[in-house]
């Protein structure tokens, strides 16, 4: 879309403004109009961490790293900090420590409020609406570089970052599959339906096909139900369904069924979606010829699993390896979650597939280690990494967190066999 | 893994590979040997120009010939290579600019080309973005016949027609030596094995240096890391590769709408420097958009790194060397290696399938730089 004579805005995720003049783009931009000067680039620097992303882990990251005296300065490219937890209006498991009982929406408020605390004023620096896009080549041998445009009214501004430690908490991406029909409108990932649903308030459809039993799957799921919407069923391929009971007891009590083995076929519908065909799946996965069946909806809704998002990573150059349990590549990273290259961390979905309770206190470590790592306070910010090193371990004992505790397990012994 | 050949090529590059089909095509028996993937060096990472107007006879001439094979390249290789002829528009900010664009003008006529001065109202019927009074233009020349082709489909295209005439192409083979007896070319060892072989040709881009030191010669070539970016996609608005000698700047728009361009990196240090700077982000950007104000608000989607291989003149070294017999020059392109690859693969060709040698072949040999008196190459940019 065009925005202001500005080409190529993605006005899904940009702020309406009073009196702004918004086109339909034809495929690809025309010019734009508008040619009034931008003092583009401006330099950020003697920040001790930059933090991608604001999410649970970056959030914790960012209060533990300011605790022990480290500046910090955290960006996202949404318009408000929490990341995935602003979507998230179900109440947590676990123990009191790991705010079970509290809803995802109320942890987000908490961590928020816990940023702006006086005694954090001089100490971190939250920048919204802006992308870290890019590592660079310095010539301080202590320090890193990064590119980060900062989106104001529709305009970027390019920003040099100049940072001695880096944290990722980017997050992940979600899956897609290959079917036909698959870029209708109303075919959506189920990140989208829960930012429309529980950020926006906007109803995605009517009638929805669920495509996953895992545990968004099935939230999701709950939540459509909640704000009105039909669900017609769930569909999961594994034999098996991926999320905790009690969230498909949940669907199941309101009359949800949750197809096993089966999978969607295809979507149909001229400009948007009619309706999809689901089919039964065989022992190797393969469809069941004649078990087709057609499912009346007009949304679509895949919650078929989480990529982490490791490009950044990937550039700088931190040992890369494919760790399937964990969501597809990961950067190798220690017990402290500090990558290959030193002063670099990543925590959160990006250092492997998990939950919100356990990105959490991954960030703690990575903010406290990096804090240490500069020479804040190294007694306190050990103490503090022991106890979270616990709390972590006691969130993965049970028989849910066997994936993940595989998964970091293998990290773990990879890391450790690096040449 | 082939254990003798009559020509070995070092270099799975755009250089290296259409010097194996032209080989091949000729009857001999050819191995490629890259020790990472086809295009994955210079070719692979370049601006995509193909330009005709040059300061010196040779490159010009190299240039013209091989714009002529371009023409008809698709159809010889049986694979589109999208080449498209938008020309070269050369920008002149200075009275001293403008002389020597009268003087290379006048050699390149001379040649053939069909180039011709513009004065200052023409520019903008090219290129309508252009802000002529914030880039200071005071005239500029243009050649319509100058354009760009794709580097990647331009190499997979010599490598499929390479292979139908019988050459042999391995990737992921590094060279470790090459054998040389009483000062002739023997064998070339290998990381999957040797292969005998009488002629080897140095096609290795910024590693061409490493692989000539294994015969015992030196080279003066010198690798400097150049950055290109890659803005989003607009409507399109100019065919023509926008360059100019004062600022090192080239621009175009691809066909799909994106502006791609160079500049040369403020302080850059030599070396196989690989990450992407700042310092080229912001030096571009800024002057990208003093170039073309309406680009303000688009944003970059990417930028990479790539080499120059550059030679002391900035013009290539080709031919056979003067004191080991069969090794074959075939380097230091200065930036311009893509370009001036088809004719470079005809002569090289000729000199080693027919022993048909050339002027331009004499005078770009590596000897050159033994006397005093080099003819310098001035119009590169990025």
């Amino acid at each position: 879309m065009e925005v202001n004579g500005i080409p190529n805005v993605r006005t899904c995720i940009a702020p309406l403004l009073e009196g702004v003049a918004v086109r339909m783009q034809d495929r690809l931009a025309s010019w734009p109009q508008n040619n009034t000067d931008n003092a583009f680039v401006s330099t950020v620097q003697d920040i001790d961490i930059l933090i991608v992303g604001a999410g649970p882990a970056g959030m914790e990251a960012a209060l533990q790293a300011a605790t022990f005296g480290a500046s910090v300065l955290l960006v996202d490219e949404n318009q408000r900090v929490g990341g995935q937890l602003i979507k998230q209006t179900h109440k947590f498991f676990g123990s009191k420590e790991e705010k079970a009982g509290t809803r995802g929406i109320s942890i987000a408020k908490d961590l928020e409020d816990q940023l702006c605390d006086d005694r954090f004023k001089d100490k971190i620096d939250v920048l919204l609406d802006a992308t870290v896009f890019g590592f660079y080549e310095d010539d301080t041998e202590d320090r890193y570089t990064f590119g980060v445009i900062s989106r104001k009214e529709y305009k970027s501004r390019l920003i040099k970052v100049v940072c001695r430690s880096v944290i990722f908490t980017v997050g992940a991406m979600e899956n897609m599959l290959l079917f036909p029909g698959n870029d209708l409108p109303g075919v959506y990932g189920a990140g989208a339906v829960q930012t429309l649903m529980n950020v926006y308030g906007v109803k995605p459809g009517e009638r929805v096909l669920m495509v996953g039993a895992g545990n968004v799957g099935l939230i999701v799921g709950y939540q459509l139900l909640q704000a009105g919407i039909k669900v017609d069923r769930v569909v999961e391929a594994a034999p098996t369904i991926g999320g905790y009971h009690v969230h498909a007891a949940k669907l199941r009590r309101c009359s949800v069924p949750i197809y096993t083995r089966h999978s969607i076929k295809e979507v149909f519908g001229a400009d948007c979606v009619k309706g999809a065909v689901v089919v039964e799946l065989d022992d190797h996965w393969n469809p069941i010829q004649g078990s087709e069946e057609i499912v009346t909806c007009d949304t679509v809704c895949l919650a078929v699993g989480l990529t982490p998002s490791t490009r950044l990573l990937e550039q700088i150059g931190v040992d890369m390896a494919l760790v399937p349990e964990a969501g597809g590549y990961i950067a190798l990273h220690d017990e402290r979650m500090q990558t290959s290259v030193p002063r670099v961390y990543v925590a959160g979905d990006s250092s492997g597939i998990e939950e919100a309770s356990t990105a959490m206190i991954e960030g703690k470590i990575a903010g406290a280690m990096a804090a240490k790592q500069l020479g804040y306070q190294q007694e306190k910010a050990q103490t503090a990494y022991e106890g979270f090193l616990k709390e972590l371990k006691r969130l993965r004992a049970g028989p849910f967190g066997a994936k993940p505790r595989d998964a970091k397990q293998r990290i773990q012994r990879l890391w450790r066999k690096r040449p | 893994m082939k254990r003798k050949a009559d020509v070995v090529i070092i270099g799975g590059g755009v250089n290296g590979v259409a010097t194996a089909y032209a080989l091949a095509k000729a009857g001999l028996d050819v191995v490629v040997l890259e020790k990472n993937y086809l295009s994955s060096g210079a070719t692979g990472k370049c601006g995509a120009g193909i330009r005709q107007q040059w300061s010196t006879a040779e490159n010009t001439e190299l240039a013209i010939r091989s714009v002529q094979m371009f023409e008809h390249l698709s159809s010889d290789l049986g694979m589109d290579i999208e080449f498209r002829q938008g020309g070269y528009l050369i920008i002149n900010h200075s009275e001293k600019e403008l002389r020597q664009s009268e003087e290379n003008v006048e050699m390149q006529k001379r040649l053939g080309l069909n180039v011709r001065l513009l004065d200052i109202s023409e520019i903008l019927s090219i290129v309508p973005v252009l802000d002529l009074k914030g880039i200071k233009a005071v005239g500029a020349t243009f050649c319509p016949t100058d354009g760009h082709a794709n580097p990647f489909l331009t190499t997979f295209a010599y490598a499929n027609a390479a292979r139908k005439h019988g050459a042999t192409i391995s990737t992921h083979t590094t060279v470790t030596g090459i054998k040389t007896k009483d000062q002739h070319v023997t064998s070339v060892k290998t990381s999957k094995g040797t292969i005998h072989t009488s002629w080897v040709v140095d096609a290795a881009g910024v590693y061409s240096k490493d692989i000539a030191k294994m015969v015992g010669i030196k080279t003066p070539n010198k690798p400097y890391r150049k950055e290109v970016l890659a803005t989003e996609r607009l409507q399109s608005m100019f065919e023509a590769m926008v360059i100019s000698f004062t600022d090192g700047i080239y621009f175009s728009q691809q066909q799909e709408g994106q502006i791609v361009g160079g500049i040369p990196i403020p302080h850059e240090q030599i070396g196989l420097y690989k990450t992407p700077t700042f310092s080229f982000l912001r030096h571009m950007s800024q002057t990208l958009t003093r170039y073309v104000p309406l680009l303000r608000h688009v944003n970059m989607l990417r930028h990479w790194t790539g080499f120059y291989d550059v030679t002391p003149d900035a013009r290539p070294i080709l031919g056979e060397d003067r004191t080991v017999k069969g090794f074959i020059h075939c380097h230091g392109f200065s930036g311009h290696g893509f370009m001036l690859s088809p004719m470079v693969s005809k002569l090289l060709t000729e000199y080693i399938a027919y022993e048909k040698t050339s002027p331009i072949l004499d005078r770009l040999n590596l000897d050159r730089f033994e006397g005093s008196n080099l003819t310098q190459e001035h119009s590169v940019v990025g």
